[in-house]
């Protein structure tokens, strides 16, 4: 007999809804779905404008959570996670909202990033369309408007290049003109000069023009789906009738929606501001159509939580990170050789450490993060441009890393020459304990990894480390005359030494080339 | 007469729509093919019928007339001329089911030993035995009124028998008085006399009249008669903050006390005691029925029990079910490989009743949700619904109670099974829940699944046996997720979901009825075979007649069977020629709602708790779920096309709105009900498991 899969539930705290999901999840098969339950309830509202939840709206919510426990109960759910996005991320009292919420359900709910948020999806994404033409192109653009955010991604073949966290969601818009009081034709035309400043500026950053695939998220796209019966998995939008019928809900008022569509009112009063942000980005590309695949962060979750086939999905994942690191390092103009061999080096190094460092396959990730973008800031001044790269880094998006996560990287880039942590250090001071000590082991693998490459040559290939009792000694192999190197590297293990209390001791191999 | 779509409304009138129904129900009744006792129920069908349609439709117009409503309706009348139209066919009506009842089914009933006596009858010994009934049975529960200008009419309850008295004048006073005495509508109104072999009964009312004397002592009673009123009886629950329940209580109250649409009165009433009748109940010469004894004629249903009669009513079948007794006891397993579709009452309700028997009696099952809208009071499903509370299992219940005049018996289920734990929700506010849907969420080895049955009748196990209804019995994932969805809707734990399989009004449902008819309109454009089948008890809704007459006009064949009300004109040049309309009333009452498209030859068949009336598609919640397997969606597509095929019980509409027997059949008559209880039979699984066989029509099956 097969073992005993119980169900599983996720909740997804939005901008504009509360929503529920419980699938049936084995190793190795795709999630199935049990039943969806959603409930519009405008958080977003609240947040995006007053910077707090409201206490009507909190117990709204909280209603709809305590109703949602009822169908997980029907369930016997054996798992669940809860996650919440922007509106509740970005309110003051997210934490007593999160503390009510588990006093009265029992249910801990779990703020995750933008960042993490579009990972989680991408996953899902990428299980759905597996096989589809669209997966294929080079150049598609992945776009998705929730209540709080748009997230804009490049892909290249299903794999995210560039992505972008933007302030543009359909309930932050609307909220945007909430005291404004004119004819829904003015604010239309307000709406959509804002989005379109928005769209330039996100051309900036991610490339969109050019794109030959338009991969489009979130429930009020999905409503268009629906209307336009273009499919249920996957819909297809085709360009123009999209764009026809998009212009016939945008001039219609919410009342008018509500009434004609049957929509939920909080349905309705995003439809247009998101339906604006759609338009204005597919105008930009010269897709012939949207393709609408039937996902959600909630879908990624459960392919998350599945399990079985996570680690294909970890690799491929960070595949995905690295190449987004790349994207970034590109804008910033780095030394592509360099940072590729720092990384190198850097990865050889975390993983001869293993037994002593205690750190897992993330912080080899973010290690290889820092270890291919440590120099961006010479891009602002080749002086303190560790500096430099700490603020950069801090206020920069890399496709699958968390808000947390950015943090440890700026601060792993600050310390790979100069200076090392210091109480001053004000941004390294407000990491927890567990992350300065990661800040640290991995600084200090990162300094001696670009010690190694000092000169920007590339002149060292391999390095190995043995480890003796109380000294560490690295053995360098490479071409041409190492003795800069080891120098260089000698006084640069300084926070090693420090670190993990070992003594390192380099010695050169130089083959002549 | 020829119609055309130009020369008039293309909509009949559903008030004369719903009377030609109940015309077609009194044909039942007097025909003399059906068997005695048939008759007799089938009269009192027609007299329980009209009471709700003056209680709720003519209530409505005259709403209307009074609010000055003066615009035509659809059909090209007012309220006023639809008041007027209606009431000489009520009058019409009335007239032919008393010829029927008093001048043959009474007297045929006679001869057969079942003796309706006037007093003048009665023995001296059973007269004997009367008195002494009416005082000590029926004298301390009778409260005569006197009525005078201090004392104001009291407020009768709807739909009971009273007696009137004129009494003459008091010594000294030149007006004559006027008294009323309810008649206890909780004693049986057919008292039973003794008798040597046979049955004699008086009417309840007639015993009172015997002893009235009691009643006013020392007074000169100058006449008696029995009269009935009609109440208005428009529900409308106020929300201040009550429970719903009570709120409908109190709405139980005030129905009682609610304006009057009718006042029936005995033939044998003079014109004085008549005009003072109609002066205290506010009612005018159109809306008074002099009927011969006995007024209310629901009283013939009860000679349905009476002993000894075998003959004299339809034999009782036993219905046949559809799964082998191993199968019974393993429903679910059954449902992990195919669907069961059960067509009731050719097919027992068993399995229905089965499924939540085992469901609730299974460790395994996590959770029950069901919808119950006039369920039998010890059904047996609501006592598995409440083991299944008692035993730890999340039960949720969706309670319909406006389900019209059934309101009290609702009640009392509906609080029974929340004190044993269920979760109960009293209906959703502005909404009848109308659909049926049960659903059970099992815990198996391949992680959770769930069960369905999803109907287009009533969880009622006893009208089960008299109600052409069909059910589904599945496992498909698709029907578990949305109609586990749709329960988390109507419990109010999650916004109404968008569905891809199912429909739901107030929702999807039109919209969804809409496009599947377009899309036959678009293939009939496109010179391809379009067609639509379609079965309803009712057929109201204009947008739903109009998208019919488009399909129509594109070439698109429409058929329909429509047991009740059908304002759709059939047959008209330009508009309808290619629409026809049946009806079939029949010893089953038609129930089950079943759309077929034919979708350019890959039919799609659908079945729904709702029917084409404005009301079912906007008002209610109601479901429409597609018949997948293909098995199962040939025997709904087969079990159709014979209904539509009947040579016997069909009548069918023309233009003008007059319903007729179809011309003799050229071949075999088909008589539908009857050709499906016999495949029924020919098709149960016998002891060595035989599996259902669809036949594909009459004859086919050899």
């Amino acid at each position: 007999m097969d073992a005993l899969f119980g169900p599983v539930a996720v909740i997804d705290i939005g901008a504009s809804a509360l929503r529920l999901v419980i699938a049936n999840i084995a190793p190795g098969r795709p999630p199935e779905i049990l039943e969806q339950a959603s409930r519009g309830i405008l958080i977003g509202r609240d947040t995006f404008s007053s910077g707090r939840i409201g206490p009507a709206t909190m117990d709204a919510a909280v209603r709809a959570i305590l109703g949602f426990r009822r169908i997980m109960d029907g369930y016997a759910a054996i798992m669940s996670r809860a996650v919440a996005t922007s509106a509740v991320r970005e309110a003051a009292n997210a934490d007593i909202f999160i503390d009510r919420v588990r006093t009265r359900t029992g249910i801990n709910v779990e703020i995750i990033d933008g960042a993490e948020e579009s990972r989680l999806t991408y996953l899902a994404i990428r299980e759905r369309l597996a096989g589809h033409p669209s997966a294929g192109a080079d150049h598609a653009l992945l776009l998705e408007v929730g209540g709080g955010s748009l997230v804009v991604s490049r892909l290249e073949r299903l794999q995210p290049r560039q992505s972008g966290v933007y302030p543009l969601g359909a309930i932050r818009l609307r909220q945007s003109l909430a005291s404004w009081h004119g004819r829904h034709e003015q604010r239309v035309a307000l709406l959509s000069r804002h989005i379109a400043n928005v769209v330039a500026d996100i051309g900036r950053e991610v490339q969109v023009a050019g794109a030959t695939e338009v991969v489009a998220l979130g429930s009020d796209i999905r409503f268009v789906a629906s209307q336009l019966d273009a499919g249920d998995e996957i819909a297809i939008l085709e360009r123009e009738r999209f764009l026809e019928f998009s212009a016939q809900i945008i001039a219609q008022d919410e009342e008018t929606l509500v009434e004609r569509y049957r929509l939920p009112q909080v349905s309705a009063e995003t439809l247009v501001p998101a339906l604006l942000i759609y338009r204005a980005l597919l105008l930009q590309t010269g897709a012939t159509h949207l393709v609408v695949p039937d996902v959600s962060l909630r879908a990624g979750i459960l392919v998350a939580m599945a399990g079985g086939s996570a680690e294909p999905a970890l690799s491929d994942f960070h595949a995905q990170v690295i190449a987004s690191a790349q994207a970034l390092g590109e804008k910033y103009r780095y030394d592509v050789a360099h940072a590729e061999a720092v990384s190198r080096l850097a990865t050889q190094l975390f993983e001869a450490l293993t037994g002593e460092h205690a750190l897992g396959r993330h912080d080899r990730l973010l290690l290889q993060v820092t270890a291919l973008l440590h120099d961006i800031g010479a891009f602002v001044s080749v002086r303190a441009h560790h500096k430099h790269t700490q603020y950069v880094l801090e206020s920069s998006e890399i496709f699958g890393l968390s808000r947390d996560d950015m943090k440890l990287v700026a601060n792993i880039a600050r310390y790979h020459r100069r200076g090392l942590p210091q109480a001053t250090h004000l941004s390294y001071t407000g990491l927890s304990r567990e992350d300065r000590v990661r800040v640290q082991k991995l600084g200090a693998i990162l300094r001696l990894a670009n010690a190694l490459d000092a000169e920007h040559l590339q002149k060292i290939l391999q390095v190995r480390l043995t480890a003796g009792e109380d000294v560490w000694a690295l053995e360098l192999e490479g071409t041409g005359d190492l003795t800069m190197e080891r120098l260089v590297a000698t006084s640069r293990a300084d926070m090693l030494t420090q670190v993990f209390g070992r003594r390192v001791v380099v010695h050169g191999a130089g083959v002549d080339g | 007469m020829s119609t055309t779509a130009s020369s008039t409304p293309p909509f009949l009138n559903r008030e004369l729509s719903w009377l030609a129904f109940n015309a077609r129900v009194l044909e039942e009744a007097a025909n003399k093919a059906n068997r005695l006792l048939e008759r007799a129920k089938f009269a009192s069908i027609v007299a329980s019928n009209l009471d709700e349609f003056f209680m709720v439709r003519v209530a409505e117009l005259k709403h209307a007339q009074a609010e000055g409503e003066r615009r035509p309706g659809p059909c090209g009348m007012t309220p006023a001329e639809q008041l007027t139209a209606v009431s000489e066919r009520a009058h019409e009506l009335m007239h032919e089911l008393y010829a029927s009842v008093t001048g043959d089914i009474l007297p045929a009933l006679r001869a057969h030993g079942i003796d309706f006596k006037t007093i003048d009858r009665v023995t001296e010994h059973q007269r004997a035995a009367l008195e002494t009934f009416f005082h000590d049975d029926l004298l301390p529960v009778l409260t005569p009124l006197a009525i005078d200008e201090e004392r104001p009419f009291p407020m009768l309850a709807s739909l009971t028998v009273n007696l009137a008295f004129w009494l003459a004048p008091a010594a000294g006073q030149s007006e004559k008085r006027l008294a009323v005495v309810q008649v206890p509508p909780r004693l049986s109104r057919l008292i039973r006399l003794n008798g040597r072999e046979g049955y004699e009964f008086v009417l309840l009312e007639d015993v009172v009249r015997l002893c009235a004397e009691a009643l006013f002592p020392g007074q000169v009673i100058l006449e008696s008669s029995a009269f009935r009123l009609a109440r208005d009886s428009e529900v409308d629950p106020d929300d201040d903050g009550r429970s719903f329940v009570e709120a409908l209580e109190a709405e139980l109250r005030r129905r009682r006390r609610s304006s009057v649409v009718r006042l029936e009165v005995e033939d044998s009433v003079s014109d004085g005691l008549l005009a003072l009748l109609m002066r205290h109940v506010h009612v005018e010469s159109d809306d008074v029925y002099r009927v011969p004894s006995p007024v209310d004629l629901r009283c013939l249903m009860s000679l349905v029990d009476l002993a000894g009669f075998p003959a004299l009513l339809d034999p009782h079948r036993l219905s046949t079910t559809v799964l082998t007794s191993d199968e019974m006891d393993d429903i679910f397993t059954v449902l992990d490989q195919r669907d069961v579709l059960l067509h009731h009452p050719y097919e027992s309700f068993d399995p229905v009743v089965r499924f939540v028997e085992l469901a609730a009696a299974d460790p395994d099952v996590l959770a029950i949700k069901q919808t119950l809208y006039r369920t039998s009071g010890d059904s047996p499903i609501v006592k598995a619904l409440t083991s299944a509370a008692d035993s730890g299992k999340q039960v949720t219940v969706i309670v319909e109670l406006r389900a019209r005049f059934d309101e009290a018996r609702n009640i009392l289920w509906a609080r029974r099974l929340e004190e044993m734990g269920a979760h109960v929700i009293y209906g959703v506010r502005d909404y009848k829940v109308h659909a049926k849907a049960c659903l059970v969420v099992r815990r198996t080895s391949q992680g959770v699944r769930r069960y369905l049955h999803l109907g287009t009748g009533n969880y009622n196990d006893r009208t089960a046996r008299v109600y052409s209804d069909m059910g589904l019995l599945t496992s498909s994932p698709k029907f578990g997720s949305e109609v586990s969805a749709f329960f988390s809707a109507l419990t109010g734990y999650s916004d109404p979901p968008r569905f891809s399989t199912l429909a739901s009004a107030p929702h999807t449902l039109r919209s969804r009825l809409r496009k599947l008819i377009d899309r036959e309109v678009r293939r009939a454009r496109e010179g391809q075979d379009a067609e639509i089948r379609a079965k309803m008890n009712s057929l109201t809704d204009v947008e739903m007649c109009l998208a019919l007459y488009e399909a129509s006009r594109a070439g698109v064949r429409v058929r329909l069977n429509v047991r009740g009300i059908c304002v759709l004109r059939p047959g008209v040049p330009g508009l309808s020629e290619n629409i026809t309309v049946t009806s079939i009333v029949g010893r089953y009452l038609e129930h089950a709602r079943i759309f077929v498209f034919n979708n350019g030859g890959e039919p799609e068949v659908y079945l729904s708790s709702a029917d084409w009336m404005t009301r079912n598609l906007d008002h209610r919640v109601e479901l429409m779920f597609p018949v997948e397997d293909a098995t199962c969606a040939a025997k709904v597509a087969a079990a159709l096309d014979v209904l539509l095929r009947d040579t016997v019980k069909a009548r069918h509409l023309d233009a003008n709105g007059v319903w007729r027997l179809g011309s003799p059949a050229h071949d075999t008559p088909v008589d539908a009900q009857a050709f499906l209880d016999e495949l029924a039979i020919r098709s149960a699984p016998s002891a060595d498991d035989t599996r259902f066989q669809p036949l594909t029509g009459p004859g086919a099956g050899g």
